[in-house]
């Protein structure tokens, strides 16, 4: 051993912690990916080709929109976070499966630019992106994107005017075009395959993901349950049919993908249960007495607003004691002096 | 036996595996040792030795400049000759005076103890009296005196002394080892404090991996016939588990208070490795001059548990004992991984709280660059106090520091554990040291300039009186 060998190597320096996790948040998103993958893959079976398309273009144009925005800007480039590809996704599978494309391109370019990037891009946005483009969509065309085609396994897409289970709902109809017994209109709404979004309406397939995002610990379970046990509470109450309520107008697929969005949700624990609460909340009241038939979107969208606040909510920490009250700290003093 | 807990905290690949279960090898004398004059937390001590003396084992070489109570003293850890007192690099990355004794023929076997003392006869005094003699201090952390933690003020009652023998760190196994090896020592140290502090009650806490030394403590405890109650905590396996505070919560499911002290819970907290110490101050009269600890880590290729002089330099003991792959070494630590100190050469002692000495691969740790925060609330869920890391980091870098008061900074114990789970790989516990510092230098200034504010206003008043 020479006595430069302790000199030899060129340590590294740096504060401890020294090891991490290995789930980075590459990782994360690419569990999201996947955890949203059933459901997609289960609406490109259910309404064909349209929906795989508009699926690839809106995960492309989202990538796309965010390399082209911040190398305008001349910001490092995220591209290999996976983050644009979530909000791609998540925007396809709440649009009509035969939305033209150029549409759902502008949607996913409009929720990636102005909804993110202007904010500052990843972990600054307050609004989901996702729910940002479909709004966008929404006001822009609205006859398009309420425009429902049903379903039919791997077959051509039919002619357009499908209604979905919540415009049948709003309009005062009957479920019974779902099944013919109440059992079979449940079984059916649970299934998914009725005209609707086209990732957001086989419930067993977003449960599926909803375990896997719980079990590998990327999501919390607070919002999400606490959201659809609202919409259901409320829903009774009106005099709605609860089972029903939450079955449809993706209340499971926004409660599961979009309620636990990291960004836009809060972080802290008494933050989400209160954000899941109003966003079910006003998820039926929407239901109840707005325009739409459906209020998923905004319920998410208006807590989003509320997220910096909620995040004031934080817990009580180790060895916290109770503040004295002011009366006594003064008498405290008094006594002192 | 029932596993105690506390919530949140992390569950982390131990990596104890290379050295899990090996007994602690006796390092080979080294021909130099590096004494720091000061391994305590306290007043500073000063030397009271020369370059040219002749010093033996166990001789006290520096101690307090003042006497205060917040002292220890430090002693020769070999016998040999001063040859150098001067600053070196220490394992907290500053510098700091060190005598540097380097050992002679013949006479290495000279050794300068105390006589051993009955701690059963003894009064309060002279036992407390023996161990700050010793030079004990908490072996796993900042190196707090031990005697002063074992004289609370009386308005403070204590009803359970805790060993603590976690261990949560990865890759650390010398407590492990030491409760394998010295259970009898680790319980009469633990009957010297119950007598001394008057504290009927004892646990000895560790996590749920050690499981399988329970059958032995055991048998050690009926054998032992201390009296008191002397009892066995097992803890899950969950970082942090080793604090002070968390073990506490784990044990006794109480808290200590925000700002305050593990007496302020009613208990004394003492690290296994201490005991130990305490039990040979008085039955061989020997200081603490050996540390076990343990060599781990990727560019280490004979990973072990050993026993070394406090002092002691790594690469001054021969290869065949300590061998080093230095191609594959990246980074040393002193210490655990979450916890401990990188330092920049290998060229720094061995100390009384020295748990381990690291020596890591690049694989080992990480590189990454920090990434935005995308709010996931992972440090949130993580930490074991409670805490809200990302709400602290985001006042910090705003700048408001009064907030990142308000949601916790001087509650965070910098255990590492949110900065471990943040996929952005943001250093959070880094900014809460930072912010801590800049928070301290914040009260300083207040306090200057109040100070000043004052004399200006009283330019008459008599020195004496001034404040000190
Ligand atoms: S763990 Fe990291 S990325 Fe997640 S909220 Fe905390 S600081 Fe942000
Ligand atoms: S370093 Fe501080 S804030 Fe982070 S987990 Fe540990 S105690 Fe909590």
């Amino acid at each position: 051993m020479s006595d430069t060998k302790a000199e030899a190597p060129l340590l590294l320096l740096s504060s401890s912690p020294h090891i991490a996790s290995p789930v980075g948040g590459r990782v994360i998103m690419a569990w999201v990916l996947a955890a949203i993958a059933p459901a997609a893959i289960f609406g490109v079976a259910l309404f064909g080709i349209p929906a795989l398309l508009n699926i690839v273009v809106s995960i492309a144009a989202a990538e796309f929109a965010e390399f082209a925005f911040r190398k305008i800007t001349k910001q490092e480039l995220r591209n290999g976070d996976l983050s644009a590809a979530v909000t791609g996704l998540l925007l396809a599978l709440i649009i009509p499966p035969g939305l033209p494309l150029w549409m759902t391109a502008l949607g996913s370019i409009f929720a990636i630019v102005v909804a993110k990037e202007f904010f500052g891009g990843l972990g600054a946005n307050v609004f989901n992106p996702a729910l940002i483009g479909r709004a966008f969509l929404l006001m822009s065309f609205p006859a398009a994107a309420t425009t429902w085609q049903n379903p039919s396994f791997f077959g051509a897409v039919d002619a357009v005017g499908a209604a979905t289970p919540l415009r049948i709902i709003k309009s005062g109809g009957s479920l019974s075009v779902l099944g013919d017994s109440y059992g079979a209109i449940v079984k059916t709404l649970f299934l998914g395959t009725h005209a609707g979004s086209i990732g957001e309406s086989s419930i067993v397939l977003i449960l599926l993901g909803f375990a896997v995002l719980l079990l590998k610990k990327i999501i919390d379970w607070r919002a999400p349950v606490v959201m659809t046990a609202t919409v259901f509470a409320f829903s009774f109450l009106l005099g709605r049919d609860p089972l029903a309520a939450i079955l449809s107008g993706g209340v499971v697929f926004g409660a599961v993908f979009m309620a636990t969005d990291y960004v836009s949700a809060p972080v802290t624990a008494t933050g989400k249960l209160i954000f899941g609460f109003g966003a079910g909340l006003i998820t039926v009241l929407i239901r109840q007495w707005g325009n739409y038939p459906e209020g998923v979107s905004y319920g998410i969208l208006i807590m989003n607003a509320a997220t910096p606040f909620l995040n004031r909510l934080i817990q009580k920490k180790y060895g916290w004691v109770q503040p004295r009250k002011p009366a006594a700290a003064d008498a405290a003093k008094a006594g002192a002096k | 036996m029932a596993v105690s807990t506390f919530k949140r905290g992390l569950r982390l690949n131990t990596r104890k595996h290379a050295t899990e279960g090996f007994p602690v090898e006796l390092a080979p004398l080294p021909k130099q040792v590096v004494i720091p004059i000061n391994q305590h937390f306290g007043a500073p001590n000063k030397s009271l030795v020369n370059v040219g003396d002749k010093v033996k084992r166990g001789q006290r070489i520096a101690e307090g400049a003042a006497p205060g109570p917040m002292t220890v003293p430090v002693h020769a850890s070999i016998s040999g000759i001063v040859k150098k007192i001067e600053n070196r690099l220490q394992s907290n990355n500053t510098e700091g005076p060190c005598i540097i004794i380097e050992a002679e023929e013949g006479v290495s076997d000279e050794t300068d103890f105390m006589p051993p003392l009955d701690p059963f006869a003894c009064t309060k005094e002279e036992a407390l009296q023996r161990i700050r003699d010793a030079g004990i201090t908490g072996m796993g952390g900042a190196g707090f005196p031990t005697h002063v933690k074992l004289s609370p003020p009386p308005n403070k009652p204590i009803d359970v002394i805790i060993a603590d023998g976690a261990e949560c760190e990865p890759y650390l196994t010398t407590d492990e080892a030491l409760m394998t090896e010295k259970p009898d020592l680790l319980i009469k140290g633990l009957a010297i404090v119950m007598k001394l502090t008057g504290v009927g009650k004892a646990i000895i806490g560790m996590e749920d991996n050690k499981a399988k030394l329970i059958p032995m403590l055991e048998q050690e405890l009926r054998l032992g016939g201390y009296g008191g109650d002397i009892s066995l905590g097992l803890c899950r396996t969950l970082y942090p588990q080793g604090s002070e505070k968390l073990l506490i919560k784990a044990l006794m499911g109480r808290e200590v208070p925000s700002g305050g002290l593990p007496m302020d819970a009613g208990c004394i907290v003492s690290n296994v490795g201490s005991l130990v110490a305490i039990a040979e101050a008085f039955t061989l009269g020997k200081p603490l001059i050996d540390r076990d600890l343990t060599v781990s880590g990727g560019a280490c290729k004979l990973p072990k548990n050993i026993r070394a002089p406090i002092g002691t330099i790594l690469t001054d003991l021969p290869p065949q004992f300590m061998d080093i792959d230095y191609s594959k070494l990246r980074k040393v630590l002193f210490g655990g991984p979450m916890m401990g100190t990188a330092v920049p050469t290998l060229n720094i002692p061995i100390q009384k709280n020295t748990s381990g000495i690291i020596l890591m691969t690049e694989e080992e740790t990480w590189l990454d660059a920090e990434g935005p925060c995308l709010r996931c609330g992972r440090c949130i869920r993580n930490c074991s106090c409670k805490l809200s890391p990302v709400i602290m980091n985001n006042a910090i870098e705003a700048g408001d520091l009064d907030e990142a008061v308000k949601v916790g900074l001087m509650d965070c114990f910098e255990c590492g554990a949110c900065t471990y789970v943040c996929p952005a790989r943001i250093k959070l516990t880094q900014r809460f040291r930072v912010g801590k510092q800049r928070l301290r230098l914040k009260v300083q200034a207040a306090q200057a300039a109040q100070t000043k504010a004052q004399t200006a206003a009283a330019p008459a008043a008599p020195a004496s009186n001034a404040k000190s």
